[in-house]
């Protein structure tokens, strides 16, 4: 069964992979979010609003998110996208242009607003839940799921594939962050 | 009325070391115009430009970004507006070229056509500034000050159709080989800047 993550662990493992991608070198901020605010990640969101190390840019639109975030990797900072999955449908050809094509790392924390605990994301009643992962697979958009404390570790390790490989990830966020 | 040739060399002869994001119909023209330089056009995903020249700006605050936006563009992503004003970047002027129509795709007329008022837009979107420029003359009087006034600014500029189209004159690089080489530059430029 899936279990909340705490937001600060989920703040906390931001703050490491931004300064891993900086070489551990310090500097203000040391990373940047970009949100199209989500109910799933809600207090993620509140946590990073009294976070300085990093920047939240809150987008109007999931396509401008995803924009924003390639103008930044140009300019050689790190940043994360905080979504839901209606964004990632809104937005699916930004991550075709912007992801795939414009071979732009792009880390996507989406959260699956609407999973139930006891299924399987895939057996959603819910579409936006159900087709979430097939989506991401007809892209060919590599993708792990949040699915508590101990998958803590698989933001750091989709950032490095993000980079390694010039294209988007994503993250999916089970149940609300706690 | 302006011609978009005559803007963008106006712009490329006091741009400096700005980094440019042109679109769609601007976009074959600054080729030729600044071939090689400190720019990236939004090839791939019409709309982004203004949201992309936003990333570019947070990223390099030390340096000018000027987007060459199109009205029918800026249109696909109109909350990116509101998204620059609350981001506040300092350095960014956006350029809205407005012909009225969506010239890559056959001159169609946009929604609202030239009754359009990209600058009220901006004013309401919250930009630091805006304003509407329709002759070459004026244009070059006010573009020093326009390229270093604290940002973010919007100029909309009247123009009439350009030369060429992305149909006409082609993508040119794709937006990953543009946006690989622009990175490149400027991680030279800040090697540069820290070794100094």
């Amino acid at each position: 069964m899936p279990e909340p993550i705490p937001a600060a662990l989920v703040v906390d493992a931001l703050k490491d992979v931004f300064l891993e991608a900086r070489g551990g070198r310090p500097c203000a901020p040391l990373g940047w979010v970009l949100s199209v605010p989500d109910t799933h990640q809600r207090t993620v969101l509140a946590a990073l609003d009294g976070e300085r190390a990093i920047r939240v840019v809150t987008c109007a639109t999931e396509d401008e998110a995803v924009a924003v975030a390639a103008g930044l990797w140009i300019g050689g900072e790190p940043s994360v996208l905080m979504i839901q999955h209606a964004g990632l449908y809104a937005s699916v050809n930004a991550l075709r242009g912007v992801g795939l094509d414009g071979r732009v790392p792009l880390v996507y924390l989406i959260g699956l607003l609407g999973r139930e605990p006891d299924r399987d994301p895939r057996a959603s009643r819910h579409s936006m839940v159900r087709y979430c992962e097939p989506l991401l697979e007809t892209f060919g958009v590599p993708a792990a799921r949040l699915e508590g404390p101990a998958d803590l570790p698989r933001i750091a390790e989709y950032f490095r594939l993000a980079h390694a490989r010039r294209g988007p990830v994503a993250l999916l966020v089970g149940l609300p962050t706690c | 009325m302006l011609k978009p040739e005559a803007v963008l060399r106006a712009i490329a002869a006091v741009r400096g070391d700005a980094v440019c994001v042109p679109t769609m119909t601007t976009a074959p023209a600054w080729r030729e115009i600044a071939p090689g330089d400190l720019s990236v056009a939004c090839v791939g995903f019409m709309g982004g430009a203004s949201a992309l020249g936003l990333g570019l700006a947070l990223a390099c605050p030390e340096r000018r970004v000027l987007v060459f936006d199109g009205d029918g563009s800026l249109l696909m992503q109109l909350g990116s507006l509101a998204t620059i004003a609350a981001a506040a970047p300092r350095n960014l002027t956006h350029f809205v070229f407005k012909n009225g129509v969506y010239h890559t795709s056959g001159g169609q007329e946009i929604p609202g056509g030239l009754r359009v008022d990209f600058v009220a837009m901006a004013r309401g979107a919250g930009y630091r500034d805006a304003c509407a420029i329709a002759d070459l003359d004026e244009l070059r009087r006010r573009l020093s000050a326009l390229l270093s006034a604290e940002g973010p600014i919007l100029v909309e500029l009247l123009t009439g159709l350009a030369e060429t189209t992305p149909m006409t004159a082609g993508l040119g690089a794709p937006f990953h080989e543009q946006a690989e080489a622009l990175r490149r530059r400027l991680a030279a430029a800040r090697a540069e800047a820290v070794a100094r």
